[in-house]
């Protein structure tokens, strides 16, 4: 035998190999349902120091993932079986698309020599899964498992990010092979650009200089590139005011008097005249300008040059017409534009925009106002905490009132607006950072969407807290039904008859109620030192009556 | 009439890579008006001709939200003035004593070439621009179709 064939890798099986890169690709959990297709790893997964934690449905699992990665800054991975497991993804892919989170799910699939004859749980998982993917593959080789594999980090985790599928035959789970585990990954079509064209960063920093009204507006781009901090100091060097969109939390202080609010659909009104009307140049960096946040594209910054700066040239130029397209990572376009302010300072010496600050948009009916009293008195607990939020009226005013930098960035649905996102995304939330507690602020109707995930909270001991913000309707439905359809109210009312403290206990947990605002902080606090899954049944009619406050006050 | 634009996408020859380009245009929304794929000299890399529907603005966003594909090695956009633009149609005739004379001229005047003639029947292939094809099968008119087939185009920029 030759010193080659002595070297020869070792023949072992599809699943091994599998959960062998995804030790050395640096997972530690893995968020995974099991099924006929993907035993064969599951069975290796016990011998993994993976930790490997059961959601109770696949859906469940994929947010917990996506909320993994959002604060771990790694990439999630969650794991389903074939057929029904697959669909059942589909949303939690479509939500880390969309809103740009590195995710890999591992779907198994049926035997190769079974595929397209409609066997048992076979569906077409590629074709379904591929128009809300960065990436997907139907791995047909052993030869090519391991490189797949290592393709699906790699994209996960760079340029824009996003959610990669691979779609595994169980046969190749099963069969052994000489597995290159160092196999190197080429990719010939896939170069994001890094580095940003220098004569278009100088012209950004010339208007900027020039300009007499500047503005920056900021997205999730900015932590997705992990560039907070020196976006921090590259405002406080030229002493621009800023304005976010949705995804913006967590990113710049809400005292900081360059802060001027959140701009769109649901903003701030002083910042949406900011960048609709008075700015006569806008900086764009790390938002996709989604059409939430521009609100018409005629309308927005239609007095101004417009620069911006993003990964993905795709998203340049979309809805927007861009005077100054600088594709690069925010991080290092940033950094290098410090370094050119450094040497030819750029400084606003007065703040053009008025004192008047981030005056709501929201509608306060329906007691919508008790909102703001409840997330004030949340932001004002003074621990660190991961809050994420469903999806309807309450994260409106969740994004809008909870301040506390301890508490940010919120965990978030902003792309997809998925219902049901928020408790299994805390769960992930808090399997990312275990030192952390974790809030879910739902809505009762979103709360109802993926509640059986309330168990794997109970079963793992996380000190995790569900706030449902109880108003018994879906409240957004009903806005909209106020405002679009003549008050043409329908299929909104949800009722009274969950016990949502029983039914907590009924899943192994504690249960508390809320009925004055008195109550707010202390109920939320015990929740969080007892270190056990609670849900706060938070009844919104409840805190109106016995605060004497009237059902449409004024909100600030 | 909406505008034409034509894209040539140059990617890797993987399983579905036809299935990726179609469904990603079917998503954004762009009309496909025809599209080719085949392969190039070079091993392993094939290339697409695709035409839509649409004004420059949009092409360009097909062609970012194209190269966005990981296995799309390039896109580029072709302007009519600059490219050499192909298609290629075969056309079954049925033909006879009176036809065959006037058929024989069509052949000449096109450059077209006969493939097959069988028991009255023949099979001719015409190759040239849109516009040229566009005459023939108006020419084509007079006589007795039996069957017919285009392509959708292939181009190049002329030069480096």
């Amino acid at each position: 035998m030759s010193e080659k064939e002595s070297e020869k890798n070792p023949e072992i099986s599809g699943a091994r190999a599998l959960v062998k890169v995804l030790e050395l690709e640096g997972v530690d959990t893995i968020f995974g349902y099991p099924g006929g297709a993907n035993l064969p790893i599951l069975d290796e997964l016990r011998k993994s120091t993976i930790r490997h934690v059961l959601p109770r449905h696949e859906q469940g699992g994929a947010h917990m993932a996506d909320g993994y990665a959002r604060v771990a800054g790694k990439t999630g991975v969650c794991l389903a079986t074939s057929g029904p497991g697959a669909t059942n993804l589909v949303t939690g892919l479509a939500n880390a698309m969309l809103d740009s989170v590195p995710l890999i799910a591992i779907t198994g699939q049926i035997s190769r020599s079974l595929i397209g004859t409609d066997a048992f749980q076979e569906v077409d998982c590629i074709n379904i899964t591929m128009p809300v993917t960065k990436h997907n593959e139907l791995v047909f080789s052993s030869q090519k498992l391991v490189e797949a594999l290592k393709t699906a980090f790699y994209l996960a985790n760079t340029g824009r990010k996003g959610p990669v599928l691979l779609d595994i035959p169980i046969d190749i789970l099963e069969e052994t092979y000489a597995h290159d585990l160092e196999i190197s990954v080429e990719l010939k079509g896939y170069n994001p650009t890094i580095v940003g064209n220098v004569g278009q960063v100088k012209r950004a920093l010339k208007i900027l200089d020039k300009a007499e009204r500047p503005l920056v507006l900021f997205g999730g781009g900015i932590v997705s590139a992990g560039a907070v901090n020196v976006f921090n100091q590259f405002i406080r060097e030229t002493n621009i005011p800023v304005v976010r969109t949705l995804m913006g939390t967590g990113v710049v202080d809400d005292n900081d008097p360059l802060y001027l609010g959140m701009i769109g659909t649901h903003g701030h009104h002083h910042a949406n005249q900011a960048i609709q009307k008075e700015a006569d140049v806008v900086f764009v960096v790390g938002t996709r300008l989604g059409n939430r946040a521009l609100v018409k594209n005629q309308l927005f910054a239609k007095n101004a040059k417009i620069i911006h700066l993003d990964i993905d040239p795709a998203q340049i130029g979309k809805n927007i017409e861009t005077n100054i397209p600088i594709v690069g990572d925010i991080k290092v376009v940033l950094e290098d534009m410090l370094t050119r302010i450094s040497k030819k300072p750029i400084r606003k010496e007065s703040a053009w925009t008025g004192s008047e600050r981030k005056r709501t948009k929201l509608s306060t009916r329906d007691g919508a106002s008790v909102m703001e009293i409840i997330f004030t008195q949340l932001s004002s607990i003074d621990l660190q905490i991961h809050i994420s939020t469903d999806v309807g009226r309450h994260q409106m005013w969740a994004n809008h009132f909870c301040t506390n930098p301890k508490h940010l960035p919120l965990i978030t649905s902003g792309g997809l607006g998925t219902m049901g996102f928020g408790l299994p995304a805390a769960i992930g939330a808090w399997f990312a950072d275990p030192q952390t507690p974790v809030i879910s602020i739902s809505g009762d109707g979103s709360f109802m969407m993926n509640m059986q995930e309330f168990v794997v909270a109970v079963e793992n001991e996380i000190p995790l807290t569900v706030l449902i913000i109880n108003d018994h309707r879906l409240s957004m439905i009903r806005e909209l039904q106020r405002s679009d359809f003549g008050g043409r109210f329908v299929s909104h009312e949800l009722g009274s008859s969950v016990d949502y403290v029983a039914l907590a206990k009924a899943m192994g947990g504690s249960g508390s109620r809320i009925t004055h605002k008195e109550q707010i902080v202390p109920t939320i606090v015990k929740s969080i030192k007892s270190k056990r899954p609670t849900i706060i049944d938070c009844d919104l009619e409840k805190i109106i009556k016995s605060s004497h406050l009237t059902i449409d006050s004024v909100a600030s | 009439m909406e505008e034409k634009q034509i894209i040539a996408i140059e990617v890797e020859d993987k399983p579905g890579v036809l299935s990726r380009i179609s469904t990603l245009f079917s998503r954004r929304g762009f009309n496909i008006d025809s599209l080719t794929v085949g392969h190039t000299h070079k091993e392993g890399i094939s290339r697409f001709t695709i035409v839509v529907k649409g004004d420059e603005k949009t092409l360009e966003q097909i062609r970012k939200q194209s190269q966005k594909l990981i296995h799309v090695l390039t896109t580029e956009s072709l302007k009519k003035e600059q490219a050499v633009m192909r298609e290629f149609a075969i056309v079954k005739l049925k033909y006879d004593e009176k036809s065959s004379l006037k058929i024989n001229e069509l052949v000449d005047l096109y450059g077209a070439r006969m493939l097959d003639s069988t028991n009255e029947v023949l099979i001719v292939e015409f190759s040239g621009t849109e516009d040229k094809i566009n005459l023939v099968f108006n020419d084509l008119k007079q006589f007795s179709v039996l069957e017919s087939l285009r392509t959708g185009k292939i181009g190049m920029h002329i030069g480096q």
